[in-house]
């Protein structure tokens, strides 16, 4: 459960205050399927950082499994990206210079899991994206949809309470990017709950609700029918 | 996690193998020098004591002063001195002192045969061998007795009985020595062992006559060139110095006719020499190892700037900043254990060559390695803080989204 409540965020650019969300209020049930719609500039990419832990609010509360995190500690927030939150970025942001699977295992290290259990629970959530054969690979000796498979195995492995794709097919090419969104749609049939950051409406439409962005204010949320 | 960082940093470290062999070069530097600095040192110690221990032990020489040189007259050293019996009374007066024997040298053309030599008589007594712990390797040695007759009986040094006779047995055998413009004839009594050469000089290559005999049918002279003295232990060495001091200051009128060098002396100062370098090449090693943290620290400030955006996935995943700190710290402390492990290699290898060239063994001690080792482990922990401490603070949003 998530509730967002009169989020602010500005940025100053020197002397000058550049506001980018400007009061933003919605909450996301459990299970939800939800994407986040709007051009460049209208704040969607903030909004994200917020509700992914990322970044402090100028103004406005933010709850997440009944924790207002917009004033606690920088290690604390770690603590939480790490449990409650599972990223999928578009640039798939996988370390080069490790294996798939140590990849995975990221999360489960800084969260202390034993080596043992790291490696099962990794091979497990490699095994739900469909990539159970190649746990040794560099990730530069993969597709680009397999990339995206192992950031969401990555995000997945904490058994996170939100799923944060930002673009999550930007970089890929449309018939790898629907299976990709595909997966997404699996993954929230099994009860996970997606955040779909995009300014593309078809990609939007994936989801289940559709809350558009314009210049740091909700244009519109509204259910996909 | 530690073990896990570690893998990280090594692996980091192996995907740069140059820049990270560069940037480690000041320690490894520092290290190999601080190695080869305690090991040099040790060894030629060990080196400088044997020899001086070679020189018999705990003797001390007792030369003439030098006099002042004024009023057109030149300074040279005090002549017409040291009598035979000033010797045994300086033996008399400082009990410390066991064994005493009168030098006088001069250099003579030996001629044996068809072969001549030129060589340095030294004139001495019976005692020389045990102080000088030199002996004879066949015949003898000069006897109480042929100083009493002044007989002219000669001990040649090893290589003067090999140039001189060659294969041929020389005892027994007759030798003329032209000394200044008089000719002798001396018949060998022995010849000495070999000695192997040091701090005293060549032995092998002196001959041994009487001291009577030198001083009254060789040198023409009354004096003796100075003497040898020698105390049963160190100990004793130090007291016999002040006796001889006291009795010749008392008995020559001043302390400025003679001059005493004792083993003790030539130690000391040739631990101010070696205090001297330990200092230099120390303040080298400090020098390297500072310049060695400044080259891990600049590389790892681009190794941070390089991985900003592996900082900002790390955090993403949840990792704090303690965690960021202490994989840059396992980083830069590995950059340092490893230039000190390189380094101690490399000063082994150094100091194996200069114990090689001086001729010692080559000692390396375990504490110079613990100590070097500590040292360019601490290196790395100075100068990998402030990396480390900037990755940690690093904005994952800024992180994420650097190119």
């Amino acid at each position: 459960m998530i509730e967002v409540k009169d989020l602010h965020k500005t940025y100053f650019m020197g002397k000058i205050k550049v506001p980018a969300l400007r009061g933003v209020s919605f909450s996301v049930k459990d299970g939800e399927f939800l994407a986040i719609m709007g051009p460049s500039g209208s704040g969607k990419s903030t909004l994200m950082h917020l509700m992914g832990c990322l970044d402090y609010p100028t103004a406005g509360e933010y709850w997440i499994d009944g924790k207002e995190i917009s004033s606690i500690s920088d290690d604390r927030l770690a603590e939480i990206r790490n449990q409650k939150i599972g990223f999928v970025f578009q640039q798939f942001n996988l370390l080069s210079r490790t294996t798939i699977l140590q990849n995975v295992e990221i999360p489960l290290i800084y969260r202390g899991v034993s080596l043992r259990k790291r490696r099962q629970l990794a091979r497990e959530a490699l095994e739900k994206v469909g990539l159970g054969h190649r746990l040794t690979h560099k990730p530069n000796e993969i597709s680009g949809g397999q990339k995206q498979r192992v950031a969401i195995a990555r995000a997945l492995v904490n058994n996170p309470a939100i799923l944060l794709a930002d673009e999550p097919t930007g970089n890929l090419d449309s018939k790898t990017g629907q299976e990709i969104l595909e997966i997404f749609n699996d993954l929230n049939r099994q009860g996970h709950t997606i955040v779909l950051v995009t300014h593309e409406k078809e990609i939007a439409e994936y989801s289940r609700r559709i809350i558009e962005l314009r210049d740091g204010i909700i244009l519109k949320d509204e259910v996909v029918v | 996690m530690i073990l896990e960082t570690l893998r990280i940093a090594l692996r980091s470290m192996a995907s740069n193998k140059l820049r990270t062999f560069l940037s480690m070069l000041g320690i490894i530097i520092g290290v190999a020098a601080v190695i080869a600095i305690v090991s040099i040192g040790t060894g030629a110690r060990g080196e400088v004591t044997s020899q001086i221990a070679n020189l018999g032990s705990n003797t001390i020489n007792i030369n003439p002063g030098t006099q002042r040189g004024e009023g057109g007259r030149i300074s040279r050293p005090y002549t017409d001195i040291f009598t035979l019996e000033l010797g045994e009374n300086i033996q008399n007066f400082s009990p410390a002192v066991q064994a005493i024997v009168p030098v006088g040298q001069g250099t003579a053309l030996l001629i044996s045969g068809s072969s001549n030599i030129r060589a340095t008589v030294v004139g001495t007594a019976p005692d020389y061998q045990a102080i000088n712990d030199y002996f004879p390797e066949r015949g003898r040695f000069l006897l109480v007795e042929d100083l009493d007759v002044k007989s002219n009986v000669i001990i040649l040094g090893s290589e003067v009985a090999g140039d001189l006779f060659g294969e041929e047995d020389p005892l027994g055998k007759k030798v003329r020595m032209n000394f200044g413009n008089r000719t002798h004839i001396f018949t060998v009594a022995g010849v000495m062992q070999e000695k192997s050469i040091g701090l005293a000089g060549n032995f092998n290559t002196q001959v041994y006559v009487p001291i009577t005999t030198y001083m009254q049918k060789v040198a023409n002279t009354r004096y003796v060139d100075s003497y040898i003295a020698q105390a049963g232990s160190s100990t004793d060495a130090k007291i016999a110095v002040g006796q001889i001091e006291y009795f010749l200051t008392r008995s020559l009128g001043s302390s400025d006719k003679f001059r005493l060098t004792s083993q003790d002396q030539i130690l000391e100062v040739i631990d101010q020499v070696t205090n001297t370098l330990n200092i230099m090449l120390g303040g080298i090693a400090g020098i390297s190892l500072l310049v060695g943290g400044i080259g891990i620290m600049n590389i790892m400030l681009v190794s941070v700037t390089e991985r900003t955006r592996e900082i900002g996935i790390r955090k993403a995943l949840g990792a704090k900043r303690r965690h960021i700190m202490r994989q840059f710290l396992i980083e830069a402390l590995s950059l340092g254990g490893i230039g000190g492990v390189v380094g101690i290699g490399f000063g082994r290898l150094g100091a194996g060559v200069i114990a090689h060239f001086g001729g010692w063994a080559l000692v390396i001690s375990t504490v110079s390695v613990l100590l070097a080792f500590g040292f360019s482990l601490l290196v790395g922990l100075f100068f990998g803080i402030y990396p480390a401490y900037k990755a940690s603070r690093l904005d994952p949003v800024k992180a994420l989204s650097y190119e």
